[in-house]
């Protein structure tokens, strides 16, 4: 096999939640807690996420993520994508990374499509010029011509995602992070987003995907990680996605 | 030397964003309001006439020597500034949580963005500001050009308060609450409407009131405003030195603390 360049470091990356942490502590809680009896443990609220998670992806490669609900697959996705600082271990990524993780977290809805194509495209990290250029290409695929000026609140959900999608993946970017989002919008916008993953995929942008339809894995994935209370189960190509159907069913 | 170009590399990449987060505010701000913007000229002119109207007939405050509307306004527009502007810096990480918690931008551009916001909206205010100066008369000196000085030591002095307080909103929700009641103090605390000369206040309790840097920048922009003179080198020096300290500790506790934001918001 020949030496390809790797993209992503994942090396031993450990991540711990506090089940404690209550939402922001608030001084009546502290007061509350100073007469209570029993005093919690602390240690017993401690949830370990991710357990040295440990691997590594090559220039091209597109990882399929998959396992139980809460078994840790996005809290991976977010601590690669930077968004999480891992309490064990550290994560290096060659490359610029597109995180789609939650589509449309950077929109105002108070403000119009035309408004959040500039304002989801900055949180994105682009700059004005780039969407300048590509500003017809966006609102060409999000076929969403005729809404331009509406508020986005006033918009379905499926019609959120497309705009979202259209501005997240304007860029070619080096590393491409996808949690779960391949499933919005209708038919026809869901093979067309499916295409331009494709066309992404064989361009040589390095994907991370997650998802629960074994079906997309096997169809796009060159390799599978399998994760289990936040420990990797397996390594491997696509023939995991069966094991993990078998494990599921018991 | 690493730490400042790391700073001028994230500057340059999220300087886009930081200009629209700003302009979405603006956007925001004055959607569906009939007048607009020109609420941002109208409001301190409004609540200046409230407050003349009050201190001068029912408390029968007086500045010797001076006109008393453009004393009021001086201090006004200032001090709203940093209560409107620190009142929003901190809300703003618990805001866009949603946001913090998809994609990775560095944190500080959110309280950074709403002082920013704020200060233009403040520029804005400078024109009644400007008009009032005319119009009673007080007119202008060559010393104005200096006035921007004072309002780059509010601005920094804000942008740091406004890391402290949206580290602490994020780790306890109750300094919403009390730092109401603080801005509430700090009005009354600050000359705007009254004039330490006229208030009789004992001598020790004054060294105390004067621990205020919110009373020095205003210092500083009225001693040129209303009495033409330029301001003493001490009064620089406080301006300085309060900006420069709250800056450094605002950046200090954010950094320090922004990593872990994301457990608790």
């Amino acid at each position: 096999m020949e030496k390809k360049e790797i993209m992503i470091e994942v090396n031993d990356v450990s991540m711990r939640f506090n089940l404690g942490i209550d939402k922001g502590f608030s001084l009546k809680q502290g007061f509350v807690d100073l007469f209570k009896k029993e005093k919690k443990k602390k240690n017993k609220n401690e949830f370990w996420a991710l357990k040295d998670v440990d691997f590594k992806v090559q220039k091209g490669e597109v990882i399929g993520f998959i396992g139980s609900n809460g078994a840790g697959k996005s809290t991976l996705l977010k601590v690669v994508a930077g968004v999480m600082k891992p309490t064990k271990g550290n994560v290096d990524a060659y490359g610029n990374i597109c995180p789609m993780i939650e589509l449309g977290a950077g929109f105002d809805p108070q403000l119009t499509a035309r408004e959040n194509i500039y304002l989801n495209g900055a949180v994105m990290g682009y700059s004005k010029e780039l969407i300048d250029s590509k500003f017809e290409e966006i609102v060409e695929f999000s076929e969403l011509q005729e809404f331009l000026d509406v508020p986005v609140q006033n918009f379905s959900s499926g019609m959120v995602a497309r705009l979202a999608f259209s501005v997240a993946t304007i860029v070619e970017p080096e590393i491409l992070i996808v949690d779960e989002i391949l499933s919005v919008g209708d038919i026809a916008f869901q093979s067309k987003s499916e295409a331009k993953m494709l066309s992404m995929i064989n361009g040589g942008t390095t994907v991370l995907y997650v998802s629960h339809s074994l079906e997309s894995i096997k169809k796009l994935c060159t390799k599978v990680v399998w994760i289990e209370h936040g420990v990797v189960q397996k390594i491997g190509g696509v023939d995991i996605c069966d094991e993990y159907v078998k494990y599921m069913q018991r | 030397m690493k730490i400042i170009n790391n700073l001028m590399y994230s500057f340059k990449k999220y300087k886009f964003l930081l200009s629209q987060l700003v302009s979405r505010d603006f956007k925001v701000k004055y959607k569906r309001s009939v007048l607009g913007i020109v609420w941002s000229l109208l409001y301190p002119i409004l609540t200046m006439s409230v407050m003349a109207l009050v201190f001068t007939n029912m408390f029968k405050m007086r500045t010797p020597g001076v006109n008393y509307l453009v004393y009021l306004m001086s201090g006004l527009v200032m001090f709203n500034y940093f209560s409107e502007a620190s009142n929003l810096a901190m809300s703003s990480v618990v805001g866009n949580f949603s946001l913090i918690n998809k994609v990775y931008i560095p944190k500080y551009i959110f309280p950074l963005s709403k002082c920013l916001f704020v200060g233009i909206n403040f520029l804005l205010t400078l024109i009644p500001l400007y008009a009032l100066i005319f119009i009673t008369g007080t007119g202008v000196n060559i010393y104005h050009l200096l006035l921007p000085y004072a309002f780059l030591c509010l601005f920094l002095f804000t942008v740091g308060m406004g890391f402290i307080l949206s580290t602490i909103s994020v780790f306890l929700r109750d300094m919403f609450y009390i730092y109401g009641v603080v801005i509430t103090l700090w009005t009354y605390l600050t000359p705007i409407m009254y004039d330490f000369a006229t208030m009789m206040i004992p001598e020790n309790l004054l060294v105390i009131f004067k621990l205020n840097p919110l009373y020095w920048f205003i210092k500083f922009a009225r001693d040129i405003i209303l009495y033409g003179a330029v301001p003493e080198l001490n009064v620089w020096i406080y301006c300085g030195v309060c900006a420069i300290v709250s800056l450094f500790i605002g950046m200090f506790v954010f950094k320090k603390n922004q990593d872990k934001f994301i457990y608790y918001v």
